[in-house]
């Protein structure tokens, strides 16, 4: 299922003359297996166009579609829904529950999606595999590096097999050594299962391994470029 | 299932994030839970002792009399022309733990000065066992049963009257008949209230001298007091009346419901202070987390979720805090149950004065069932008002965006 940002534009508006665009006219689809990153300064829009794909934020004017919904027609409680339901999130800082372990933090949206124990060992299990921390399942944040931690967030992310996973700055924190080896497992996940990835990022190492980039100016998609593999 | 032990698990480690600040939330509340049902327990053993001691010097938990003795609007007068005999009191059991008396309103003279009293026949052999009125004397001796016409005095009265043991008084009064009753007495014992205003105003003898000096028979009377109340309810008789000390003495009864109420009124404020002091740290610990909250809402996490999550929490803190409180209140309760407290700890080492007379006690404290329910009970209502304005706080931030 295609997910689609039809001529939005998100309006910050601090008084009737004084109007921000965080968004304005975008366009967008996102297919299964798109591997796409959303590229510009701070400030230009990137993190505004995931917050509105992620329903997170609604638009000021335009429609999100998922599928066949329109997700702007949905409650509150219904768009945190349709996150937990469709998509998977990776953060800059990564953002793990401290109190829980390696295992329990990937279990978690599992636990919200209400699967059974067996199921969620084993997509624990399959995710804990596929970022290279079989073992590590027992350590809690805290016990772990920045590179692990964000392979954690990232087993977090696929392991409800999401139809997108947002990931904003994902290598932001990491050192060039580490944050090579996250771009990597994105493409792996990508190549390997299908899994469609946005980024927004600055991280030129990921803008060249991604099949589509889009480059945000003040609020706009002001250029959009494919990499052909 | 497997969700809600999840979510336990959530809240429970969320408990164990902050180990010093959770210890120390759960110590403030279990020190406020135990100290506030060591004091109600305090409080309401300390009443009934110091009500008991009173009561079982003198004054009796409820009085038989005929039904116009005392004044309907105001018990602190009666009718002396009313009396009573035991036939008309079907249940002989009312009499094992009662004793007779009569009353006089009378003239006591010295050889210079004269003062009204009111002077109490007394069954002296009964009433020294049922009352510790005997105990009170501390100049001469209590009236002896095998005796007549002997007189025990207040100390003040006898100071005022200037007569002292060994001396005689004349006894002047009204006979039921109508007629002027005088009596010579002998001054055999003086008794020591502590200073109080009883100690001016009453004088003892001997029943049948008393109902000698009133012309009544050896069976009439007009009080019979009981000192073994059950279950804090008085008898129903048939033809007479029955009076309960708080209605005898009012000011005292009202003083005993005062502690009660107040000592309940400083629990609440407890509770309250420590319940700002709670909400105040939950509020720091909530607003910590907001990001955390934040991410939750992000990645599926309904703000219910968060707020379920947050009042267990809560709840396992309290209930952690409420059973170590209960234990610790129940223990010192015990502790001082073994070891009486004497309540002239709090008077400086003085002598504690009630209705006119010296009260000693020692407070043996009983644990009262109610306070093990009630107490905890009124904590989970504070917790969960504690709770309210934090859990606005999170609901509001924590819809947010990336």
């Amino acid at each position: 299922m295609q997910f689609e940002l039809i001529n939005v534009d998100k309006i910050y508006q601090a008084s009737e003359e004084n109007k921000i665009f965080g968004a304005k006219n975008i366009n967008l689809k996102i297919s299964e297996g798109d591997f796409m990153a959303l590229v510009g300064p701070s400030g230009s829009g990137k993190t505004t166009i995931l917050n509105l794909i992620a329903g997170l934020i609604l638009p000021s004017q335009g429609s999100l579609k998922h599928g066949g919904s329109d997700i702007t027609s949905f409650s509150l409680e219904e768009r945190t829904k349709h996150r937990l339901d469709y998509m998977g999130f990776i953060f800059q800082d990564y953002q793990l529950l401290p109190i829980l372990t390696a295992f329990e933090n990937i279990e978690f949206p599992l636990q919200l999606k209400g699967f059974t124990k067996k199921e969620i060992d084993e997509r624990v299990h399959w995710a804990l595999k596929q970022v290279g921390l079989e073992n590590m399942g027992h350590r809690f944040p805290k016990q772990l590096s920045g590179g692990q931690q964000q392979r954690v967030s990232i087993a977090r992310a696929i392991a409800g097999r999401p139809q997108l996973i947002l990931a904003d700055e994902p290598t932001a924190n990491l050192d060039s050594k580490t944050a090579q080896e996250i771009i990597e497992l994105f493409k792996k996940l990508n190549q390997e299962f299908k899994l469609t990835f946005i980024f927004s990022t600055h991280d030129q190492r990921l803008i060249d391994q991604v099949k589509t980039v889009m480059y945000v100016k003040d609020g706009q998609i002001s250029e959009t470029r494919t990499h052909h593999a | 299932m497997n969700g809600f032990k999840f979510l336990l698990k959530f809240s429970y480690r969320n408990l164990l994030r902050s180990p010093k600040r959770t210890i120390i939330l759960i110590l403030s509340l279990s020190l406020g839970t135990g100290f506030i049902i060591w004091d109600l327990n305090f409080a309401n053993s300390g009443s009934k002792e110091v009500m008991k001691e009173f009561l079982a010097q003198y004054a009796g938990e409820y009085h038989i009399t005929h039904k116009e003795y005392y004044k309907l609007d105001n018990k602190k007068e009666f009718n002396n022309f009313k009396i009573i005999t035991d036939d008309e009191i079907q249940d002989k059991n009312l009499i094992t733990f009662s004793t007779r008396r009569v009353t006089a309103p009378i003239f006591v003279s010295g050889e210079k000065k004269t003062l009204g009293v009111l002077l109490t026949g007394l069954e002296t052999e009964k009433e020294t066992k049922l009352t510790t009125l005997a105990r009170a004397v501390t100049v001469g001796n209590f009236l002896n049963p095998l005796n007549e016409k002997e007189i025990v005095l207040g100390k003040r009265l006898a100071n005022r009257i200037e007569v002292n043991v060994g001396d005689e008084v004349a006894v002047i009064g009204q006979a039921l008949d109508g007629s002027v009753a005088n009596e010579l007495m002998r001054v055999v014992g003086l008794i020591d209230f502590g200073g109080g205003d009883l100690e001016e105003s009453l004088a003892f003898t001997q029943i049948k001298s008393a109902q000698e000096l009133l012309v009544m028979t050896p069976d009439q009377y007009h009080q019979r007091v009981d000192f073994n109340m059950k279950d804090e309810t008085v008898p129903k008789i048939e033809g007479l009346a029955v009076t309960i000390w708080t209605d005898i003495l009012p000011e005292i009864g009202v003083s005993v419901k005062f502690v009660d109420n107040f000592t309940w009124l400083v629990s609440i404020i407890i509770v309250m202070v420590i319940s700002l002091g709670l909400s105040n740290s939950l509020m720091i610990t909530f607003l910590e987390r907001e990001q955390e909250f934040q991410c939750l809402n992000i990645i599926g996490a309904k703000t219910t979720w968060v707020t379920v999550s947050l009042m267990i929490e809560v709840f396992l803190l309290g209930t952690i805090a409420i059973m170590l409180g209960t234990l610790l209140g129940h223990i010192s309760t015990t502790y001082f149950h073994h070891y009486p407290f004497n309540i002239q700890f709090f008077t400086g080492g003085k002598p504690i004065i009630m209705g006119g007379m010296i009260i000693q006690p020692l407070v043996r404290i009983y644990p009262v069932l109610e306070y093990y329910w009630k107490v905890p009970v009124m904590i989970y209502l504070f917790l969960l008002t504690t709770m309210i304005y934090p859990l606005i706080r999170v609901i509001r931030r924590s819809k947010n965006a990336i």
